[in-house]
């Protein structure tokens, strides 16, 4: 071997040595794939809605984002490709158990969920609650398909691997990314039907933004959740069954007798009617934990003499949907509306 | 089903904790309500300072919300209108009003920054309600957010309509503010603004709306927490720097601070503007930029040449809502970006930083830190 390819070769092993060194050196983040919209594809790109023509895999989406590489090393979960409403309970206890393992491994940074946007906050604000780590995970998705025209979905998913490689964002819970907008898994919820800045925070706002020069915080979260969580999913294969009713003018009772007779533990009850009295007071009666929400999207339930006198638990301003999570997990603890007042007062 | 304390706590306090003690077997199965404490005992103790404000103003017909003023209602006129005080703190008053025919100064800032460092150290006093006009009030908070070293509660309060005016938001918004000033989870979270039942830190809050009781808004972020008929629940606490872990403090800034202005930016500000600030002698300009920060072009020339001066320039944008962010042509440009502070709250923030440095990248710190 001459001695210039000799020098050749040495640094060539130099130089792939330090490229491996680099790699080794980038945090490395656990993506979760779930589906949604952000992993579908539609026929054409101008398909904005109705889009059936397949589902991208979590290889594809890596695949279509080689600049994530610059920040994070990726390794993926895939826990199904389903939209949002095809997620079930079996869903949530998986990806929290796996999520707990996995964050628990030193050499894991935090972790990103890709989830379909219609029930995203449902299952962000189940992994808030549950998975016991400082760590974050910060949950996904899209309101463009990823075949569509001006879709959301890379930079969305860019933005979410880079918040779960960020050491700022320890001690956050559970977080929502898109558009830029980092939320908490606590206070956010899909505010509109099609557009890109759907999740909002009506009251509290965001906790910070993702901008291309820095990640921003702005607050940090007072509400009990993860590490510091009471919740522990480990041994459970089921949840407790809580459904919510929808309170409007003239709203019948039949589906509280229906959810009686179906044999539900909790109710979470968005708005009343006066045919609601009765039922909800044949509930308690039958032992189910009457939870009073809200269906107006901001604000608390206020704890009143009069809710207290029926012996309702308060929503505080958690949306029935999520209202409904925190009583499913709290069921899993109690049936006392005393102490499960205490958990809707702290987390 | 919204319970109304003034006649729900007032009229109902003690018939409630009556009742509440005799049928005390049956409602344990139900949840708790927070019962009153009575008057004067052991509540904590709030001290209401009156910087004046519309909350102070009066009228003599209760439809005239705009044209208001003098005679101006006191801290103790608050005090004995609001009987329901008692029942959340042990109320003292202060005047420490803007010398006659002066609107908010500088110089008065200092005064009151002086006075709450004083209360800081004061143990017989466990929160801070200030009294203020809407208009400046963020400003005001903000400078006392920067230089005040203070863990207990402090919480700036306003009205939209006079204490004359028909429905006045004033009354409800004071007892809320002490109700804030008394509840020991508002410490140490910098100075705070509760109007409108609703509880925004100092740096964020802005008044949005000229006339609306809603007006005070945090732009891009939200409140921190809820002043409710039933409880005060605070939810965030604010992430940047402030009070007690702030550099910069009272007793150490020069009583004259740095002179900084605000230019507006809009299709073709001129350069001379900038050329008639340093000549007047300013350390710093804010340019409140169009979109993202962009300062217009026509200035780009004067601004170089203020640079030259030591002139240290920071752009806002005049969006109202997002982050001027670090960008490399900022950079070259020797450009500070305001993040997202309005151009009202980057002037003072860049005042106290040039007590410290004239340098532009610490000042970027600063930027990014407070």
């Amino acid at each position: 071997m001459k001695p210039l390819t000799f020098f050749f070769h040495v640094s060539l092993l130099f130089l792939v040595g330090s490229i491996g060194l680099v790699a080794a050196e980038l945090p490395r983040v656990a993506l979760f794939t779930t589906g949604g919209t952000i992993q579908s594809r539609g026929e054409h790109r101008m398909k904005l809605m109705e889009y059936g023509a397949g589902r991208v895999t979590p290889d594809e989406l890596l695949e279509d984002l080689p600049e994530i590489h610059r920040i994070a090393q990726v390794e993926v979960i895939e826990i199904s490709n389903v939209g949002s409403p095809q997620i079930t309970t079996d869903h949530l206890l998986r990806l929290s158990k796996e999520l707990n393992a996995t964050l628990e491994r030193d050499d894991v940074t935090g972790a990103v969920v890709t989830h379909g946007t219609g029930t995203l906050e449902e299952t962000a604000y189940f992994l808030h609650l549950t998975v016991r780590s400082e760590k974050p995970v910060v949950v996904v998705g899209a309101m463009r398909p990823f075949s569509a025209i001006s879709r959301d979905g890379p930079y969305n998913l860019y933005s979410a691997i880079r918040i779960a490689a960020d050491p700022d964002a320890k001690g956050r819970g559970t977080m929502v990314v898109l558009n830029e907008t980092i939320h908490s898994a606590r206070f956010v919820t899909k505010g509109n039907t099609y557009r890109v800045e759907t999740f909002v925070a009506r009251e509290m706002g965001p906790l910070g933004y993702v901008d291309s020069d820095r990640i921003v915080f702005y607050r940090n979260l007072l509400c009990r959740h993860s590490s510091e969580s009471e919740f522990d999913v480990s041994n459970l294969t089921s949840l407790p069954q809580v459904d919510i009713v929808y309170g409007y003018q003239e709203a019948s009772a039949a589906s509280i007798l229906g959810l009686i007779k179906d044999g539900a533990k909790g109710i979470i009850f968005a708005d009343s009617s006066p045919a609601f009295r009765a039922a909800l007071h044949r509930a308690q009666a039958e032992g189910i934990v009457v939870v009073q929400g809200d269906r107006k999207g901001a604000g608390r339930v206020l704890q009143s003499e009069r809710s207290a006198g029926r012996g309702f638990v308060t929503a505080d301003n958690l949306n029935p949907q999520k209202a409904r999570m925190l009583l499913r997990l709290a069921l899993t603890q109690t049936q006392n509306p005393r102490e499960i007042q205490r958990m809707f007062n702290e987390y | 089903m919204t319970y109304s304390f003034f006649s729900g706590f007032s009229r109902r306090a003690w018939t409630c904790a009556a009742l509440l003690g005799c049928c005390l077997p049956f409602t344990l199965s139900a949840q708790e309500i927070p019962v009153l404490a009575p008057p004067g005992t052991d509540l904590p103790h709030v001290r209401l300072v009156s910087l004046l404000g519309t909350i102070s103003g009066t009228a003599e017909d209760r439809m005239n919300l705009t044209n208001y003023g003098d005679p101006r209602v006191s801290a103790d006129d608050w005090v004995s209108a609001l009987p329901e005080l008692h029942h959340y703190a042990r109320v003292s008053t202060e005047d420490l009003r803007a010398p006659e025919g002066r609107g908010m100064t500088e110089a008065h800032w200092m005064t009151i920054a002086r006075r709450l460092q004083e209360i800081a150290e004061d143990d017989s006093i466990d929160g801070v309600v200030f009294s203020h006009g809407t208009n400046t009030m963020s400003e005001t908070a903000y400078f006392l957010n920067l230089v005040v070293s203070i863990e207990k509660p402090v919480v700036f309060v306003g009205a939209q309509r006079p204490w004359t005016g028909i429905s006045g938001d004033g009354p409800l918004n004071m007892v809320n503010a002490v109700r804030v000033a008394a509840t020991p989870e508002a410490a140490g979270l910098g100075i705070l603004h509760a109007t409108n039942q609703n509880i925004h830190p100092a740096r964020d809050v802005h008044k949005s709306s000229a006339y609306r009781v809603n007006t005070f808004q945090s732009i891009d972020l939200g409140a921190i927490g809820v002043a409710d008929p039933d409880i005060v629940r605070i939810y965030t606490a604010p992430a940047r720097l402030h009070t007690h872990k702030s550099i910069f403090n009272i007793g150490s800034i020069p009583e004259e601070l740095p002179a900084v202005e605000v230019l507006y930016g809009y299709t073709g500000t001129p350069g001379y503007l900038v050329d008639t600030l340093v000549e007047h002698g300013v350390k710093g300009i804010i340019i409140d930029g169009t979109g993202a920060g962009s300062i217009p072009r026509d200035m780009h020339e004067a601004i170089e040449r203020a640079q030259e001066n030591g002139i240290v320039v920071v752009a806002t944008a005049r969006t109202r809502a997002g982050r001027v962010q670090d960008t490399d042509r900022r950079r070259e440009a020797k450009i500070v970006p305001g993040d997202n502070l309005p151009p009202e709250k980057a002037r003072i923030l860049l005042q106290l930083a040039l007590t410290q440095t004239t340098s532009v990248d610490r000042i970027s710190e600063f930027f990014v830190q407070y």
